[in-house]
């Protein structure tokens, strides 16, 4: 007899996250993968393996979350990040608050009430300024692997200003600051400020209350995590599982 | 000591009331306020002259409530007699509560005293205008002293004026004219870089502002007459007409070769001005280059370089 | 070249061609094809799959009503005295006086509606005017340069008169069409009111009407008939409060019209204000829509949540939205932007016509402050019983979008509702993502769900 009470799926630009939970919402099992292009094709591959792995069968509650939640023909209904990660990050930590969430495409800040629904929200998915595509991507410029930003960013006290406002031109930015002798490590201290600036100012829009939570890739970025709890003067706590929390929150909304 | 403006600061903090397609002065002047900047003053005048400040005077006086009291300025943008009666009653309804604010009404002389003061000023910036071919600065010293004229008292600025050295003013290569809204040290760098000089301007932070002095007896009567006898400006209105012909006037007279019109982003009185003046200037054989900045320390790449293009073609 | 040269598409034409193509052939055609759309609609076999009930009946008339106004357009050149005129001016004189009034705004909203305005947008772009000014602008001057419009033909304007009441960037975008058409430029400056109009403000605008109806009688070359001048002002009266009484019919549950039926049903009060014929449209639709209340028929199958827009409506994208909420049981009953033509009936007097234009149009919404409009919203919340609130954030209109941000913050903190800013324009698609704008509306129609 399977224990599967619900499957969540999130199915993002960048990856793709499958949740199974038990009827009291713990997680069984779980799977990550980067996005592949047919993601519909993607998905039912991993459900099979969840459903296989688990005894569960096509009649499981299946939530779908995520850019590409619409292609998955299989689900029982779709619903935004927005509740999703809301739900999640809630039953995770057991409070309300507000939730930053940095993923690869977009980034979101999510109000959450004391019922675990999401009270008021922003996103920003039309710059990739303020994303995970911005470090991503001048990262790549300095050839720094992406799981190390963090560290090396905190690793100096110098911070070499980034000031432009777009990814395109930060890249231009760099390369004249690299050929001024500019340490790397101080400019990527730069960018992630630059970073953290934009996020910062969607939050202060949205309002802050207690506790700042995060979640999304971005958030096992340590440096991310300090200089956002730097410029707003309040305690930044991080879920178990921060890249699960939109598949985990789907699932529970299965129940 | 020298001031620019607005004082550099991030959009963060003014982005939590106006959105991206707000231009830097209005953004940023409301960080500016939320970060105490203004803390020393007691009101804040908010003068009308655009969408962009229509709702900077609204959003501060309705939602952001600051400690000091909020004043608007309402500009007609006509120079017909009603416009010039308006005027005047909006100057004595601001007059009013600058009295409350103030707890000092005016007597005569107080306002004899002012106009005097104010009218030197004014003659004063006029005067160096004619002035600058024998004054011995750079532009960027030179636009440092005009744009003073708006921080300083009428006396500090008089002194300021009169203490420019005289002699042949450094200027070599190509003369341009710049238009615009506001224009900061990063522009007078770059111009002269280039092998350009600044022949003269446009700008509503300089020669749009040389205001002259009227002679009626009434006080506030002779206030809006000063205000509405400045010279043409698309945020009071003007006829494009009439500015296509003022800047062909002022550009033959005073050498440029070409027109330089420096906007911070988003400007409407501007934009939409812009592609007529580029035509009828560029019928009178004069190029125009139109570029768009955000207020901060350095211009970007891309715009040094379209400067530099612009000054080479007219070399 | 003169401007005559430049401008060739603007052509004049005769009396005899006024009088046959338009009042014999023309009101004809339209009135038999009113006939005809009056038919269809009613032999409208129910469709089952749709989230809308049937539409308004009466929408027929109105399609009739503003064909005919544009179809006169191709033939006034000549015959008529014509005035471009903003969408917040005091034209109830230029009506008197027998002028043709054209409404920029208007046009450009018809080619958003039916996904022209793009390319006629690039027209003036190419000419160089910034995709940072306007949609109604760059749609206006790329018509007027290019003679590019689905309405035909748009006459020539001999005035034009210009009222910032609704925006600062109108007198810039006039001066650049006075630039082109070498006419007179009548400006009605109406003072921002951060607070209550103060009288040097009334006298102000008083002043400049009574300059106006020189010019315009100038122009005209006759003398502004009182009693002609007293029934234009009370159908005016007449009209907006007809129109007031519509949009307040949506008090009701289900609420028989949405906001974007009241987009498109606007069109009489905005460009024909002070004709008996929107006084007669309006009676009309209110007829239709009591008997919907009656029937229970609201104007979607199933309404589930009742939400207030803000701001312009998207254009192009009305039909889209409208289907797209109703699929999800969000039925749009009310906007600022429709109120805005109803809401200051009370103050037109017609029998002191100039001291209360002098007041009306000193007070559209759009001339008030964002307190002001703040006020207004958590007023319709309460009166329609609202769910949640969408503000449009154009991007095109800094008068309407500027304050939007604390608005919508208040909305949600002191009255607990839903409140989704969403960031598009009025008239260029280019500024509007679907991916994401659903995105968005999506969260906000889950933040709306019951509880529980």
């Amino acid at each position: 007899m399977s224990r599967v009470a619900a499957i969540g799926i999130d199915a993002g630009s960048t990856t793709c996250k499958l949740v199974a939970v038990d009827q009291d919402g713990t997680i069984i099992s779980s799977l990550l993968e980067p996005t592949e292009p047919r993601v519909e094709l993607q998905v039912q591959r991993m459900l099979d393996a969840i459903r296989a792995e688990h005894g569960a069968n096509s009649s499981v509650r299946t939530i779908a979350t995520g850019y590409g939640r619409k292609l998955i023909k299989d689900a029982t209904r779709n619903l935004t990040e927005i509740t999703c990660h809301a739900r999640g990050v809630f039953r995770d930590l057991g409070c309300a608050g507000t939730l930053i969430d940095i993923g690869g495409q977009d980034s979101k800040v999510i109000q959450i009430g004391g019922d675990g629904r999401p009270v008021d929200f922003m996103m920003n998915d039309k710059c990739a300024a303020g994303t995970g595509r911005f470090l991503e991507y001048t990262a790549a410029r300095l050839g720094v692997p992406v799981p190390e930003l963090g560290a090396r960013a905190l690793s100096t006290a110098q911070e070499e200003p980034i000031s432009s406002t777009c990814t395109v031109f930060a890249e231009s930015e760099i390369i004249s600051l690299i050929a001024r002798g500019a340490e790397p490590d101080s400019i990527l201290r730069g960018l992630h400020r630059s970073l953290v600036g934009r996020v910062v100012s969607m939050v202060r829009n949205v309002g802050i209350v207690a506790p700042l939570m995060l979640s999304g890739g971005v958030a096992k970025n340590e440096a991310v995590r300090e200089m956002i709890a730097e410029a707003t003067v309040e305690d930044v706590i991080l879920p178990g599982e921060p890249q699960l929390m939109g598949a985990y929150g789907a699932a529970l909304l299965g129940i | 000591m020298e001031i620019w403006g607005p004082p550099h600061v991030e959009r963060h903090e003014g982005s939590r009331h106006f959105q991206a397609y707000t231009c830097d002065i209005v953004v940023k002047a409301m960080s500016f306020i939320r970060s105490g900047g203004l803390d020393a003053t007691k009101a804040i005048l908010v003068p009308h002259t655009c969408d962009a400040l229509q709702g900077m005077g609204s959003v501060l006086g309705d939602f952001l409530q600051p400690d000091q009291r909020v004043l608007t300025l309402y500009l007609p943008r006509g120079r017909r007699s009603s416009d010039h009666e308006f005027l005047r009653r909006e100057l004595g309804r601001l007059a009013r509560t600058l009295v409350e604010v103030s707890g000092h009404e005016p007597c005569r002389d107080d306002w004899d005293e002012a106009f005097e003061a104010e009218d030197a000023a004014d003659a004063a910036l006029a005067d160096l205008y004619r002035r600058r071919a024998r004054l011995a600065i750079s532009d960027r010293d030179f636009y440092t002293v005009v744009r003073s004229r708006e921080y300083l008292t009428a006396e500090q600025f008089c002194d300021q004026a009169a203490a420019l050295p005289e002699g042949e003013a450094p200027q070599r290569g190509v003369g341009l004219m710049i238009s615009g809204i506001v224009a900061e040290p990063a522009l007078f760098d770059q111009i002269e870089a280039m092998g350009a000089y600044v022949a003269g301007d446009d700008l509503a932070c300089g020669f749009r502002r040389v205001y002259s002095a009227s002679a009626e007896a009434d006080p506030l009567e002779r206030a809006a007459n000063r205000l509405l006898t400045s010279p043409a400006d698309p945020t009071c209105g003007t006829p494009i007409q009439v500015r296509v012909d003022t800047l062909q006037t002022r550009m033959r007279a005073l050498g440029a070769r070409g027109l330089l019109i420096y906007d911070p982003k988003f400007c409407e009185p501007e934009l939409f001005d812009v592609p007529l003046l580029r035509k009828h200037l560029n019928a009178a054989g004069f190029p125009v280059l139109h570029v768009e900045f955000e207020m901060g320390d350095r211009l970007p790449y891309q715009t040094l370089s379209r400067i530099e293009a612009f000054v080479e073609t007219l070399s | 070249m003169t401007r005559s040269e430049a401008l060739p598409h603007y052509v004049e034409s005769s009396r005899l061609e006024h009088f046959v193509n338009y009042e014999v052939l023309g009101k004809t055609t339209l009135r038999v094809q009113r006939w005809r759309d009056q038919w269809k609609l009613a032999r409208r076999r129910p469709r089952p799959n749709s989230p809308l009930n049937p539409p308004l009946r009466s929408v027929a008339h109105m399609k009739e009503i503003m064909s005919r106004h544009y179809l006169e357009g191709r033939y006034a050149a000549g015959v008529r005295k014509v005035a471009w005129v903003t969408s917040g001016a005091p034209t109830e004189p230029l009506q008197a006086l027998g002028y043709f009034l054209v409404y920029p705004e208007n046009h450009a909203a018809l080619c958003g509606v039916r996904r022209k305005a793009q390319g006629i947008a690039e027209e003036a772009e190419h000419a160089g005017w910034s995709r940072d000014i306007c949609s109604y602008a760059r749609t206006d001057i790329g018509a007027m340069i290019s003679g590019k419009t689905p309405a035909g033909r748009l006459p020539r304007p001999d005035v034009l008169v210009c009222c910032t009441n609704i925006c600062q960037t109108v007198l810039h975008w006039y001066r650049v069409l006075a630039d082109y058409f070498e006419c007179p430029l009548v400006l009605i400056d109406t003072p921002f009111l951060y607070q209550e109009a103060h009288d040097h403000e009334v006298a102000y605008v008083k002043r400049q009407i009574e300059d106006m109806i020189c010019v315009a009688e100038e122009i005209a070359g006759k003398s502004l008939d009182e009693t002609r001048f007293r029934d234009v002002m009370t159908n005016a009266r007449r009209g907006a409060e007809l129109w007031l009484e519509v949009l307040n019919r949506s008090q009701h549950r289900p609420a028989p019209m949405t906001a974007f039926d009241g987009f498109i049903h606007m069109g009489p009060i905005v460009d024909m204000r002070g004709e008996a014929v929107t006084v007669a449209y309006y009676e009309r639709l209110i007829a239709e829509l009591d008997e919907r209340i009656e029937r229970g028929i609201g104007a979607i199958k199933e309404e589930r949540y009742r939400v207030l827009w803000d701001n312009l409506p998207i254009w192009f994208k009305i039909g889209d939205f409208s289907k797209w909420l109703a699929e999800r049981g969000v039925n749009v009953v009310a906007s600022t932007y429709t109120f805005a033509w109803g809401e200051l009936a009370p103050m037109i007097d017609p029998s002191q016509p100039l001291d209360s234009m002098a007041r009306v149009y000193l007070h559209p919404i759009l001339n008030r402050s964002t307190g002001h409009k703040l006020a207004s919203m958590r007023r319709m919340v309460d009166e329609f019983q609202l769910d949640g609130v969408i503000l449009h954030s154009d991007r095109s209109c800094k008068p309407y979008s500027l304050g939007q941000i604390d608005q919508r913050d208040r909305l949600v903190k002191t009255l607990g509702i839903p409140a989704l800013l969403l960031e598009a324009d009025h008239n260029d698609p280019r500024d509007y993502s679907d991916e994401q704008g659903s995105n968005r509306l999506e969260a906000f129609i889950e933040m709306m769900e019951p509880r529980g």
